[in-house]
């Protein structure tokens, strides 16, 4: 495998550049052209972190080589390696993507990498996919000028710009709120009008609705040192939907979860840029709520209740604490992680308020098997959590690293053996998937020592970054 | 211990010592100057002490001071990532922390491990 395989620019699938849609942005024209016109996917990039152990090592972006004609099949091929240690590489998005799909210009080429403790962020050209460089780093003091902290998801909005969001103001405490970033990789400040929220996490927009939806942890000085059953009861944990008006960047509604909805982390809108559906993952109450405008007015409500389970080490029912989840490109399938209990579930959302389990495979976790490639295979020390789903939605592939301090609580092994990136094959027709058992890329044998592993991103596009205008 | 509390604001000329102890037994002694947080002078001797935010939000950095007074650290802003029975059973942050006499401190990532145990577990509950 070598990059001659790319196309020379090494930024478009060889097949956006032939598509004919009369655009010069990146991506593709719609969800469906992009399952049409993407080729399977060869490269992955995910985030490598020694944070929080005693790896005297930065974190690191690894590629990994995923091409099943390769001869490094399941390796990390390269990795990058951050300017300073502490950073905790976490979420990571693209400086462009479908919704600049008419910028003409623009280049779905540098990924904008966080680091969530220390608030730097990290810009890196892919122009060589497979050979990915440092280019910026906007230093930690840039960004709490604008009383800002822990920056986390990075979404590229029409015309060139960027906008994270933010979990914490200057010192690590609330509010928080959301970082604009230029086309130049310069911080423009804040987006969102100073306190029109206090906690925050993910977000998506969906621009023809004139919609944004962001969701809440906590303070950064609450979660980062772990998860802390005081804070439940002293309801430092968020628990509610901001709904923006996305051009005017204000809150138009709130909608409180209630204890059924403690935690909500990844927001996924349907990919269809009429659609007002999505989904949010309450993780703690482990539950995944839909949501949808009626009359005007967005509502959330619960969609699907995973049980929790007793267990022996356990005294009380173990939640499955739905820690990730995304919509296939084509809108007809929901894939979520229950991180505690180890299986990674399939449903059909063909009617969006009523998802219908279809399958499941069980990866590790703390009901799941130890060694799910086979007994020869290393063990799988954590669970399933960051998904990633290939623009077909044949094959989807996760990592298990939650984030270092609540690791070290739930699967304390993981710092000292690494994490694995596992897949599944989908088949959409059939409503099914399967482990993929030749498929084990291993974080515990990097240079430095074992790894954690996180979010997962595809050079031309994936299910948790694209958006249509 | 907060920021606020510069009682003894005359230092010794010089750095005071700190002798971090690891859990595996290894041992370093390193010289913080006044004003400098206990994480840079650590840095200096390479120690390679696990941090993020290095400003008293993320914990990455707690230490657990063994023996010394406790007033023998100040922290130069409010350590955040701790709550009142970790400052009370010992626990700093070093990336905030400066010495203001000598001091012995265990040090590396298993001591914010041991702040936030892991919940609802059966046994080890702390
Ligand atoms: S490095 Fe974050 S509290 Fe010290």
């Amino acid at each position: 495998m070598s990059d001659t395989q790319q196309p020379g620019s090494g930024t478009h699938g060889d097949s956006h550049a032939d598509h004919d849609h009369g655009a010069e942005g990146p991506g593709y024209e719609t969800p469906q052209a992009a399952i049409e016109e993407s080729e399977p996917e060869k490269t992955a990039y995910v985030m490598g972190l020694y944070t929080g152990t005693d790896v005297d090592a930065p974190d690191f972006v690894a590629v990994v080589d995923i091409d099943p004609d390769s001869g490094d099949y399941g390796e990390v091929v390269d990795r990058v390696e951050m300017p300073n240690r502490g950073d905790e590489l976490h979420h990571f998005g693209w400086n462009a993507c479908s919704s600049s799909c008419h910028v003409g210009g623009l280049e779905r080429r540098h990924l904008l990498v966080p680091g969530q403790r220390s608030s730097r962020i990290h810009v890196i050209d892919t122009a060589e996919r497979r050979r990915p460089e440092l280019a910026e780093v906007i230093e930690p003091d840039e960004v709490f000028d604008h009383d800002l902290s822990a920056p986390h998801t990075v979404h590229c909005i029409p015309d060139g710009e960027i906008l994270i969001s933010m979990l914490g103001d200057a010192d690590g405490d609330l509010p928080g709120g959301f970082l604009s970033v230029n086309d130049e990789f310069e911080v423009q400040g804040r987006w969102d009008p100073p306190g029109e929220i206090e906690m925050n996490y993910d977000f998506w927009y969906q621009p023809r609705q004139n919609v944004m939806i962001s969701s809440e942890w906590a303070a950064p000085k609450t979660y980062y040192p772990g998860f802390d059953l005081e804070d439940v009861e002293a309801g430092n944990y968020g628990q509610r939907l901001q709904v923006w008006d996305w051009e005017d960047g204000t809150v138009e509604q709130t909608l409180d979860l209630g204890e059924e909805g403690q935690l909500p982390l990844e927001v996924r809108f349907l990919h269809s840029p009429v659609s007002t559906h999505g989904y949010v993952g309450a993780a703690l109450s482990s539950n995944v709520f839909h949501f949808a405008e009626d009359g005007g007015r967005y509502r959330a409500e619960k969609a699907i209740d995973v049980e929790a389970r007793e267990h022996d080490d356990w005294d009380m029912p173990m939640p499955g604490l739905v820690t990730d989840l995304l919509v296939s490109m084509d809108d007809r399938y929901l894939f979520f992680s229950n991180w505690l209990h180890g299986d990674v579930r399939m449903y059909d959302v063909s009617d969006p308020a009523n998802p219908r389990f279809v399958d499941r495979v069980w990866a590790g976790g703390h009901f799941g098997p130890r060694h799910p490639t086979g007994e020869d295979d290393r063990a799988v020390v954590g669970g399933p959590q960051m998904l990633q789903l290939s623009l077909d939605g044949e094959r989807l592939y996760w990592t298990t690293s939650l984030f270092s301090s609540w690791d070290e609580q739930f699967y304390p092994e993981e710092g000292d053996r690494g994490s694995v990136m596992l897949k599944a094959d989908v088949d959409p027709r059939h409503g099914q998937m399967e482990l993929d058992e030749e498929f084990l890329v291993d974080f515990g044998g990097m240079p430095h020592g074992p790894a954690r592993a996180h979010e997962i991103r595809w050079p031309d596009g994936d299910c948790t970054s694209d958006v249509w205008q | 211990m907060n920021e606020d509390d510069a009682g003894d604001a005359e230092q010794p000329a010089g750095a005071t010592r700190a002798t971090l102890e690891w859990a595996d037994g290894r041992t370093l002694s390193v010289e913080p100057q006044p004003d400098e947080p206990v994480l840079d002078a650590a840095e200096r001797a390479d120690a390679g002490l696990p941090y993020g935010c290095r400003h008293g939000a993320c914990g990455t950095c707690t230490a657990r001071l063994l023996d010394g007074d406790p007033e023998s650290l100040d922290h130069r802003r409010p350590p955040r990532a701790l709550k009142p029975r970790h400052l009370d059973a010992g626990y700093v942050l070093l990336c905030v922390a400066e010495a203001r006499s000598d001091c012995r401190l265990r040090v590396g990532s298993d001591v914010l491990a041991e702040t936030r145990p892991a919940p609802w577990r059966d046994a080890g509950d702390g």
